[in-house]
């Protein structure tokens, strides 16, 4: 008896409160599991570990690069500053569980779970109505991160045993039910190519083509338009998020004055010129970001492999539910330009308006929501409605990204550690949940999880006859629409 | 042949292209070495690879790669083993 608490204790504190040796560990199981060889394994452990590992060592860069501001921020207006981006949220969102005491392994496990019910849903499609696997792993990552403090926020004295059933019951739905809800739209776009969302903002996808099409009079479409050549840089992140970093710190810093810096940040000494030392803060988040998703990429690659595996072993005829950026060929290579311009556009007046009406939180705009969000908006919106949809649309996803972004990080106490998830979905839906949990209690939690079960009933209702069939055979799918609409045209002449 | 697989973010479209390429090279039998990183990397690492394959909307990333050594390929689907087979053969094996 002995020897068993010393074994489970020993894999307690070694295995399974270290994240990055637990993820190896999952990783290592999965590939045994899908009868890979085991030098297969082995060599997915290291790289799921080192991925871990990496992705340690740029958080606690971007956390204190990030520190000296913050601190100058507080200390001379005494505001919060919160960047809107899921890198920063995780991050935040890790700084803030294992402040609390819990271990970050949590999200791991959370993950797992959620990901088995997605997969449950859609074993038992014909009740269910769920049609999606959600597979895109770093965005489960993030999500799990930013998920799983919600839930610890909301009820601190839950044991980790509840917390992982709860998240993961509440998360696997999220995945689910959105990803589903995204078909309609991404087939109608895609004409069939197969696949749905899983993202960040699949709530902002439904609404914005279900709104679109109200924009389309007298509008051109994005196809006849050209933009200037310069903007084809910021398709690249770390051109972007320096661009963006040293516009929002040299405007902070620049505020906040050099002696204030000086006394906050041991290692200016004031002999560099304060512009290049600005220059270099802005810089070095660019560079921790790269190195953070470095370590993602690595972690990720793994775990995706065997869910793909796992999910075409037991899923055979499901639909995919992958990355926004899949539906950027099937829009005109200016929408997610065109997206990102507007998007910005809209977080910087709502940031402008933050400051003016003295919010104790100063967002900051991040390169991925800004840019994926809204990029991926304005392809629908085009799509439907054309280039006053595509401006619109992206425009008040930006605004609502801002005030929902700022609200949530004040309100889920993540604004000291300085980043909130940031993507669409997170800023309404979820500061809804978040909101819901921790003045509903496990009752809220519990509406929450059946209100999402209903939606994809809801869909099935208004679509009976078409509603598999158009995830699973687009070109029948088509015929028979067409074949309807003749009918109806004979009937009218007649 | 090196494979390059190109997207914004190096984690979720690339991985997909990455899978996908692996089983289209299979079915043509043409032994591949394949890796996959974001749209800034590629961009520099392009010229030690065969083939370099990412979104249409990523294209103008490669304007200035010599495409007489590495072949870009821009896809509408990333999902489609279809339209990766077809542009593989008439970009990479000349068909």
């Amino acid at each position: 008896m002995e020897l068993l608490i010393s074994v489970w204790t020993f894999f307690q504190v070694n295995i399974l409160t270290q994240p990055a040796f637990f993820l190896g560990i999952i990783v290592f199981v999965g590939y045994l599991l899908l009868g890979r060889p085991v030098y297969d394994a082995l060599a997915g452990f290291i790289k799921a570990t080192v991925g871990y590992l990496v992705l340690n060592v740029a958080a606690g860069g971007l956390v204190g690069n990030f520190r000296p501001i913050l601190a100058g921020l507080k200390e001379r207006f005494n505001l919060s500053a919160v960047v809107i981006d899921p890198y920063f949220g995780q991050t935040a969102a890790q700084q803030a569980i294992e402040g609390a005491g819990r271990s970050f392994s949590l999200m791991v496990i959370v993950l797992l779970i959620a990901f088995m019910v997605n997969i449950v849903l859609v074993i038992f499609r014909k009740y269910t109505k769920v049609r999606t696997v959600f597979i895109t792993g770093h965005i489960m990552v993030q999500q799990s991160s930013t998920a799983l403090w919600l839930v610890l926020f909301a009820f601190p004295e839950l044991q980790d045993a509840g917390v992982i059933v709860m998240l993961g019951l509440l998360l696997g739905t999220y995945w689910s039910v959105f990803s589903n809800l995204t078909v309609e739209a991404t087939q109608n776009l895609t004409e069939g190519g197969g696949f749905a969302i899983g993202h960040q903002q699949m709530f902002g996808v439904w609404l914005t083509d279900k709104v679109a099409g109200k924009f389309s009079k007298n509008s051109k479409k994005l196809e006849d338009i050209t933009l200037p050549g310069f903007l084809s840089i910021f398709k690249e992140s770390v051109v972007s998020t320096s661009i963006l970093m040293f516009l929002f710190f040299g405007i902070i810093m620049g505020i906040l004055g050099k002696d204030l810096m000086m006394t906050i940040d041991a290692t200016y000494t004031g002999e560099r010129n304060y512009i290049f030392y600005i220059l270099e803060k802005s810089l070095y988040f660019a560079v921790y970001l790269q190195i953070l998703q470095l370590g993602v990429r690595m972690f990720v690659s793994e775990l995706t492999e065997s869910f793909q595996g796992i999910s075409n072993k037991l899923l055979p005829g499901s639909m995919p539910a992958i990355d926004c950026a899949a539906t950027y060929g099937f829009g005109p290579g200016n929408a997610v330009t065109f997206g990102f311009l507007f998007g910005a556009l809209g977080q910087f007046l709502a940031i402008i308006g933050l400051v003016v009406f003295k919010s104790p939180v100063l967002v900051i705009t991040g390169f991925v929501p800004v840019f994926f969000d809204n990029a991926t908006f304005a392809v629908y919106a085009n799509h439907k409605g054309g280039m006053k949809a595509a401006m619109i649309i992206p425009f008040i996803s930006g605004v609502i990204q801002v005030i929902g972004g700022g609200l949530a990080a004040y309100l889920f106490q993540l604004s000291q550690f300085g980043g909130w998830h940031g993507n669409f979905d997170w800023d309404t839906l979820w500061l809804g949940y978040g909101v819901i949990m921790k003045y509903g209690g496990y009752a809220g939690v519990a509406a929450l999880v059946i209100g999402m079960l209903l939606i994809p009933q809801l869909q099935y209702r208004k679509n009976k006859k078409h509603y598999f069939m158009i995830a699973e055979d687009y070109e029948q799918y088509k015929e028979e629409i067409e074949a309807e609409n003749q009918t109806e045209f004979s009937t009218e002449a007649a | 042949m090196k494979v390059l697989a190109a997207c914004g973010s190096g984690m979720g479209s690339s991985q997909i292209i990455k899978m996908k390429i692996t089983n289209v090279f299979k079915k043509l039998d043409i032994p591949l070495e394949i890796h996959h990183c974001a749209v800034s990397e590629a961009k520099t690492l392009a010229p030690s690879y065969d083939v370099v394959v990412c979104s249409n909307s990523l294209l103008d990333v490669f304007k200035n790669v010599d495409q007489s050594k590495t072949k870009i390929i821009g896809l509408k689907n990333l999902l489609s083993e279809k339209e990766i087979e077809e542009k593989v053969r008439e970009i990479v094996l000349g068909e």
